[in-house]
């Protein structure tokens, strides 16, 4: 994103500083350091023994870089699992969401059909139960289903988004009709003109569901703890948790865990910086 | 370090399961004319024993096979239930006092009673505490395997230190205060006694002492005088700094200030022996005494136990099994692991003499009067409760009184959800 | 609910719609046809994970749930232990205490966000990242961490505080102020979600007014009051009817940082919480359910309330 232009009248002068430019990242930087300092306890915590963590007065670096912590927490818990389980979690919801709200959305936005209203406001209903409602239900279909302690049981009805196919939907209604009727005339069929002509058009909207997707997925607790509560199929949100339960206050394991696990979703966020500020932006004006 | 409920081993400790496979699927009878009985457990430190005693139980039943699962403690009841539901329930299964009565209730257990009769197996041999634990409406639903009562441990040097004389079965509440009040230090950070807000290793102890009960006839006993009195003696020590409070307890556990000699007097589970023993400096100067007395003397007593799944096709071979683990051979067997105490009378003596350092005898002398650990069918609701209300009490601010009323209050209105 | 497009504008939208149909003069059966079909997926799934859990939590909670299966109807009992319980109206408070520290993180986003914006200001970009960087952590992770930093013995907070003279406390697990410990988290890690809502609202305000406004000879903190905070209240309006929705759902964080020996339990538990030791520990399905509507009114009710007093203070530029 560019920078603001400066406002009139007050041309940044080389070679002095504003004090009120000072002042303001004298501000700002004092609040990133309380954003940062947490982070960086954590790394430097768990490259500690747990003798060293709880010494008084404390060390600030590692003495020697210990990385004990980390093998502790892959033989404690099938931690690389979860992590699998995790990545797979993300995979599904966000594949899932990315197709069927398209998809909806689509119809939504440019398709006339009966009952199209009465359904979406049933659409945007789902968007206001809040989740805890429907957990007991959801979690005996799964059940039913015979998918408790299993991987689908994680993203099954995650898959369904009535914020997404909203989200889309504005960006769909957004286009403009000529593209879809040259289309149409060329003989192309709906699945076509949804697939090769609008749905590229939207592709930052896509970029922008996928990423904050990814990131309620991975940090999704509540579903995961209770349809999986076997080891091997939980999240790592879940396993980190658990491993709170066997290390309680052995700081360097639970940071090592907690780093290990929160880690996939820093990477890449820093790969998508551009994305993840869209993403919450968009939600931000068209909500 | 670990977070422990009820047993020793009970809540999910170390690494992951040992012999895989949870809940679901079904057993297919016969693996080459075999009856396959699936057992199911949540501890992998006992897992070594039972795998010991399944085996001797195949060598005098060929035609039997057993097959461990173990399920983490932590999802050890929501699979089961499910698996209830869904009729995939092993044949044979762990039990605690917490869910016994849950599960008789709801007629998923077989009762034990026509086998015991038919075979004329001495249920005698174990705690009558225990059976009675595990029996509902004149039934009795599990057998018996181990227990654990709650004893004192104190630090012999930190006594020496401050001049008191040791513990012993002439000590009342009243020696228990006093020196509590000696043996704190503020100078070196050492209290006397650590009171933590954890039901089974202190109040459940305390409450029967002072001639008060948790739940009687399905109701709460938490408004009665006396029970209040059994709770007054934990958070008044708080109170007057002998104890820390439990703000200090939740980030530094009771057991583990006592590991580490910040503590002289710590009330603790029989079953964490084999722990403390892993310490040079407790096992150098650390010691075992009885509770002491208050009104009455009374100690914790808990057990695990074996039950039958209702839903077993296999009744008859899962009957022989659990007859075998409640043996005097299997017993032993168990004993010899010295991670639990067997509950058969007379094998305890392997587990008392494998730390001569400390004198366990002890925790076996209390069996004398054990106060079973206190349940009802939704034991986990109350038992909720009283962690959410306790809370403020136990970290000095007082009320304790106020507190254990609305607690009762709670309680009962949960125990009413019941009927 | 005031979201939804009335059921007149949704007639009218119907009627146009038609027309324009008939206009198009192609055959509406086909595409009414793979316009259903492509709405069925996603229709199918609202259907089994949403519509009919909905009506079943509503049938739940005039039930008394079987453990091992079935169900028998109690009646409103459900919803009197909600009224009744103690513990219900511990939750309640806490729910609003945690919502209250949610409201003033907006307030701290809006400064930040136009302190941002100051003219000419180098590594705006750098200050974003690291300000929203917590917002995407794992919510574990950073219930754990946190702990670590309140640990009253070894804790970096208290040992901050020490070099200013201040004595420590065991600030998660004194149940006087735990509840507000758990807040100053939620606060730490939403404070970027807001900034960047504010971000881009303040970017959408044309410069000619500000223009126009130093012209006239405003200040700063004159322009702030009387441009950017009216032209943001859209945005404004949005984050806080956000913040409301999510303050009343909090679970992870309290979840993570409570261990089941803490004497601080009650003095922290959400209604969310609570409803998941109902629902998954106690075996209280029934009462859980209750407890869920009980949310969903509250939801609800101040969604309502804040959509009502809008006007007030909400500019629509």
């Amino acid at each position: 994103m560019p920078e603001p232009t400066p406002r009139a009248g007050r041309p940044a002068r080389a070679g002095r500083v504003d004090p009120g430019t000072l002042a303001t990242h004298a501000v700002l930087s004092l609040g990133a350091l309380v954003m940062l300092f947490p982070f960086v306890w954590q790394l430097l915590t768990a490259f500690k023994t747990m003798p060293e963590s709880v010494r008084v007065p404390p060390t600030f670096l590692p003495q020697n870089w210990d990385t004990a912590a980390f093998s502790e927490v892959f033989t404690a818990l099938p931690f690389a699992e979860m992590l699998g389980n995790s990545a797979l979690n993300t995979l599904g919801r966000t594949l899932g969401q990315l197709v069927f709200c398209s998809l909806a959305a689509y119809a939504f936005a440019r398709m006339q059909f009966r009952g199209k209203n009465v359904l979406f406001a049933v659409f945007l209903s789902v968007l206001m139960v809040p989740a805890q409602l429907l957990i007991l239900p959801q979690h005996e279909i799964i059940q039913r289903l015979g998918l408790l302690n299993s991987v689908p049981a994680l993203f099954l009805p995650g898959m369904f988004s009535a914020f997404g196919t909203f989200l889309l939907r504005q960006f769909f209604m957004a286009l403009p009709k000529e593209l879809e009727e040259a289309a149409r005339i060329d003989g192309a069929g709906p699945l076509r003109i949804f697939w090769s002509i609008m749905l590229p058009l939207v592709r930052p909207a896509l970029a922008a569901l996928a990423v904050i997707t990814a990131m309620w997925s991975w940090n999704d607790l509540l579903w995961p703890l209770v349809v999986n509560t076997d080891p091997t199929t939980m999240p790592i949100s879940a396993g980190l948790a658990s491993l709170e339960g066997q290390f309680v206050t052995n700081y360097p394991v639970l940071m090592a865990g907690s780093l290990v696990a929160s880690l996939p979703m820093l990477i890449l966020y820093v790969l998508l910086q551009r994305h993840f500020v869209q993403g919450i932006a968009l939600s931000g004006s068209k909500g | 370090m670990r977070r422990r409920s009820l047993l020793a081993g009970a809540v999910a400790a170390t690494p992951v399961l040992a012999t895989g496979c949870s809940g679901g699927g079904d057993s297919p009878d016969g693996s080459g004319g075999r009856t396959v009985l699936r057992y199911g457990m949540w501890d992998p430190l006992q897992v070594p024993g039972m795998r010991k005693i399944a085996k001797a139980f195949e060598a005098e039943h060929p035609e039997i096979s057993v097959k461990i699962e173990v399920t983490p403690f932590d999802a050890y009841w929501t699979t089961l239930k499910t698996a209830m539901r869904g009729g995939s329930a092993p044949d044979v299964f762990w039990m605690n006092a917490v869910n016994i009565q849950l599960y008789a209730s709801n007629g998923v257990l077989r009762p034990l009673d026509e086998f015991i009769e038919r075979d004329g197996f001495d249920m005698g041999v174990h705690p009558g505490e225990l059976v009675g634990m595990y029996s509902y409406g004149g039934e009795r639903y599990a057998m018996p395997k181990d227990f654990d009562t709650i004893g004192l441990w104190y630090n012999k040097e930190l006594f020496d230190r401050a001049g008191v004389p040791y513990p012993d079965d002439t000590w009342t509440w009243d020696t228990l205060r006093d020196a509590a009040a000696e043996l704190t230090d503020p100078s070196r950070g050492v209290h006397g006694i650590t009171g933590e807000m954890w039901r089974q290793y202190t109040y459940y102890n305390t409450i029967p002492q002072a001639g008060g009960y948790v739940i009687r006839d399905g109701r709460s006993g938490f408004d009665d005088p006396r029970t209040i009195e059994g709770l007054r003696l934990w958070t008044d020590m708080i109170d007057r700094g002998w104890s820390p409070s439990q703000s200090a307890m939740t980030d530094t556990r009771g057991r583990q200030l006592y590991l580490s000699e910040r503590t002289a007097m710590n009330y603790d589970l029989s079953a964490m022996a084999s722990q403390m023993y892993a310490s040079p400096a407790i096992r150098d100067h650390g010691g075992v005494a009885v509770l002491p007395r208050g009104r009455e003397r009374a100690t914790t007593i808990h057990g695990l136990a074996n039950a039958i799944s209702g839903k077993s096709p296999r009744a008859g071979a899962a009957w022989e099994f659990v007859k075998f683990m409640g043996s005097r051979r299997a017993a032993e067997i168990q004993a010899r692991e010295g991670v639990t105490i067997s509950s058969y009378a007379g094998t305890q003596d392997i587990w008392v003499k494998s730390m001569p350092e400390f004198e366990l005898r002890h925790f076996i002398d209390m069996l004398d009067y054990a106060v079973p650990y206190p349940a009802s069918k939704y034991t986990a609701a109350w038992e909720n409760l009283q962690t959410q209300l306790l809370g403020r009490p136990w970290t000095g601010k007082g009320g304790i009184e106020e507190a254990a009323r609305t607690l009762a209050r709670q309680m009962n209105l949960a125990l009413e959800q019941e009927k | 609910m005031a979201v939804f497009p009335s059921t007149a504008a949704a007639q009218a939208a119907g009627r146009t719609g038609r027309r324009t149909r008939k206009a198009t003069g192609r055959g509406p059966g086909r595409t009414q046809r793979s316009a259903y079909l492509f709405i069925a997926p996603i229709a199918l799934g609202f259907l089994v994970f949403y519509l009919w859990p909905l009506l079943q939590t509503f049938y739940f909670s005039f039930t008394s749930f079987g453990v091992f299966g079935g169900n028998t109807w109690v009646g409103g009992e459900n919803y009197q232990r909600v009224v009744q319980d103690v513990t219900v109206g511990r939750a309640l408070l806490n729910t609003l205490v945690y919502m209250a520290m949610g409201l003033v993180t907006l307030p701290v986003a809006i400064v930040l966000a136009d302190l941002m914006n100051r003219p000419g200001l180098r590594g705006v970009s750098v200050y974003r990242a690291l300000y929203f960087l917590p917002f995407i952590t794992l919510p574990t992770a950073v219930g754990l961490v946190w702990n670590w930093l309140y640990n009253g013995d070894f804790g970096m907070v208290n040992e901050a505080l020490s070099v200013i003279g201040v004595d420590g406390r065991y600030w998660v697990s004194d149940p006087s102020t735990a509840v507000y410990a758990i807040g100053t988290v939620m606060v730490w890690s939403q404070v970027g979600y807001y900034l960047i809502i504010f971000i881009a609202g303040i970017k959408a305000i044309p410069r000619d007014y500000y223009e126009a406004a130093q012209l006239d000879g405003a200040g700063p903190v004159r322009r702030f009051f009387r441009i950017t905070l009216p032209l943001l209240s859209p945005s404004i309006f949005f984050a806080s009817v956000i913040c409301v929705i999510n303050s009343l759902q909090q679970f992870d964080l309290i979840y993570v940082m409570m261990s089941p020996v803490n004497p601080a339990l009650g003095s922290t538990q959400s209604i969310v919480t609570l409803f998941y030791k109902w629902a998954f520990e106690e075996n209280s399905q029934g009462g859980a359910a209750a407890l869920a509507f009980l949310l969903m009114l509250l939801i609800a009710g101040l969604t309502y309330l804040q959509f009502r007093f809008q006007k007030r203070w909400v500019h629509y530029a």
